[in-house]
């Protein structure tokens, strides 16, 4: 209430105009003001390999770690008969086809390892195997913990996503 | 309240209280009360929250605050904990309550729940695999319906990323009860012997949900349970339930062989429970060593005179109990020494 009226209209005008002016990028479904998001337009990045996740904060988060040059799918949720979500409202059709008609190498799952996400993992693996090589991001121990200290559950899932010693 | 005797006899008229103060203490010890399941129900009526606080081993502070919305906040020594898990163990306790008397004679959802309590004492990991169990079989069950709209090919699709979880799931519950089963078994088996004085020799068979063969081992059983669960889809499209899994197991109590359940008389059947009931006080006596507490809620009186004192002489002054009953004279022979006796009556537990 105390603010000038000056400045919450242009907050208020913000708000409306983020609104208004960002949608979905048509090839990847991450937020974007333009049609096609930076990162699809982006011609440095590895157009081989797509990075599939749940959500755009989700993409962001892998983003900040810059270790990810590929590109991403975002999927608008996860399958969840219980909400009422099955595969048809997800962005699971434009997916195959985007594998299908370009030459993709790989396609990483980054879902949570809950019970949707293990589960529309699962299905996708399924029907982009077809196509392509399919692998799903690691769980387990967060970096400088230790051992000991780690509950059950994420030592057990660790356990789960072990890999070879090359 | 504080307690300073080994055993705490809570004496009062129906509807005081009594069996709220065990509750509480079950609760803050194992986060889960025999009774209900549910929150909601524990919260004073008409109040937005409830806190329980125990202080163990002299030092461990143990909170649970109960909110009408927004769950459960756990803190051990004022620390608020992520996980709830963290809470179990300065307080480890069982339960007797006279809810417990059906568990050999009625349905095979009390053995269940019975079960899953031990190993859930036994191995905290096991709360993770029955909630996903549980989440699991609820998608699962919507996705029948929701499978009107899709085409058979998605449906089965749909249904094999269910199953290859379930079959993983499924063969961990089934082993850790197994293998909780065998470690109670021979303890059962020994106060069975004394109870009866050397008559009886009880046994226990699991008979599991999904058909289990050969050797136990993780991998064969996971591919065999998710067999049975593609074998029986067709049925389970027809019948709307699913019958292969955990949530069909059943743990018959053999006496001499012969089903308790069915053949055993009323009198067997309780010695039966007072089996288990000390085996799983010693199995977790053994496991963590140091001596679980025992809750007797209301079920002293239950007992005829003969088996208070056996069940006295078992607990002897190792286990820490708090036993609520009606009346004084409920309780036979030594009971009232050693102990700190209250009368609910003449004060509030609120």
């Amino acid at each position: 209430m105390r603010q000038p009226e000056e400045k919450v209209k242009t907050f208020a005008n913000a708000l409306l105009s983020a609104k208004s002016k960002v949608g979905q990028c048509k090839t990847c479904f991450h937020l974007s003001a333009e049609s096609e998001c930076e990162i699809c337009r982006n011609d440095s990045r590895d157009r081989e390999q797509i990075c599939v996740v749940a959500d755009s904060r989700d993409l962001l988060a892998l983003e900040r770690t810059r270790e990810f040059k590929g590109l991403y799918h975002v999927l608008g949720g996860l399958i969840s008969p219980m909400d009422g979500i099955g595969p048809e409202m997800l962005q699971i059709t434009s997916l195959i086809k985007r594998v299908d008609k370009n030459s993709i190498q790989e396609v990483i799952l980054a879902l949570t390892p809950s019970v949707e996400g293990d589960t529309t993992s699962l299905y996708l693996a399924k029907l982009l195997k077809p196509f392509t090589k399919v692998s799903r991001i690691a769980y387990g121990l967060p970096v400088g913990s230790e051992l000991e200290y780690a509950d059950e559950v994420t030592l057990s899932r660790a356990l789960e996503g072990r890999q070879n010693m090359e | 309240m504080e307690l300073t005797e080994k055993r705490l006899l809570v004496i009062g008229s129906n509807g005081i209280g009594k069996s709220n103060l065990l509750e509480a203490v079950e609760l803050i010890g194992s986060l889960r009360t025999h009774r209900t399941g549910n929150d909601q129900d524990l919260i004073k009526w008409g109040e937005k929250r409830a806190l329980l606080k125990a202080i163990a081993n002299d030092s461990e502070c143990l909170e649970i605050e109960l909110r009408r919305k927004g769950g459960r906040q756990v803190r051990r020594n004022e620390k608020i904990l992520g996980r709830q898990l963290d809470l179990i163990g300065p307080l480890r306790c069982v339960c007797f309550s006279s809810r417990d008397l059906d568990l050999v004679r009625g349905e095979p959802s009390l053995r269940r729940n019975w079960l899953d309590k031990v190993v859930q004492q036994l191995e905290p990991i096991y709360c993770d695999l029955m909630s996903r169990y549980s989440k699991l079989m609820r998608q699962r069950n919507q996705l029948w319906h929701h499978c009107r709209f899709c085409s058979a090919q998605e449906k089965n699709d749909l249904l094999d990323a269910f199953d290859i979880q379930m079959a993983l799931v499924s063969t961990r519950i089934h082993r850790r009860r197994s293998r909780a089963l065998r470690h109670l078994q021979p303890l059962a088996a020994n106060w069975q012997e004394t109870l009866s004085g050397g008559k009886e020799k009880l046994e226990f068979e699991y008979c599991p949900g999904s058909k289990l063969e050969g050797e136990e081992a993780e991998e064969p059983w996971r591919l065999s349970i998710q067999q049975q669960l593609l074998e029986q889809r067709e049925d389970e499209e027809r019948l709307g339930i699913c019958r292969i899994g955990p949530h069909r197991d059943e743990v018959k109590f053999l006496l001499d062989g012969a089903p308790a359940r069915r053949f055993g008389s009323a009198g067997q059947q309780r010695t039966i429970l007072l089996a288990l009931k000390l085996a799983e006080l010693e199995l977790l006596g053994q496991v963590y060593g140091e001596p679980p507490l025992l809750l007797l809620d209301d079920v002293l009186a239950e007992l005829d005179p003969n088996r208070q004192l056996l069940l006295l002489e078992a607990v002897g002054t190792d286990h820490q109990c708090l036993v609520t009953a009606t009346h004084l004279q409920a309780f036979e022979g030594d009971w009232q020494r050693y102990s700190q006796i209250i009368e609910a009556d003449s004060f509030q537990l609120n």
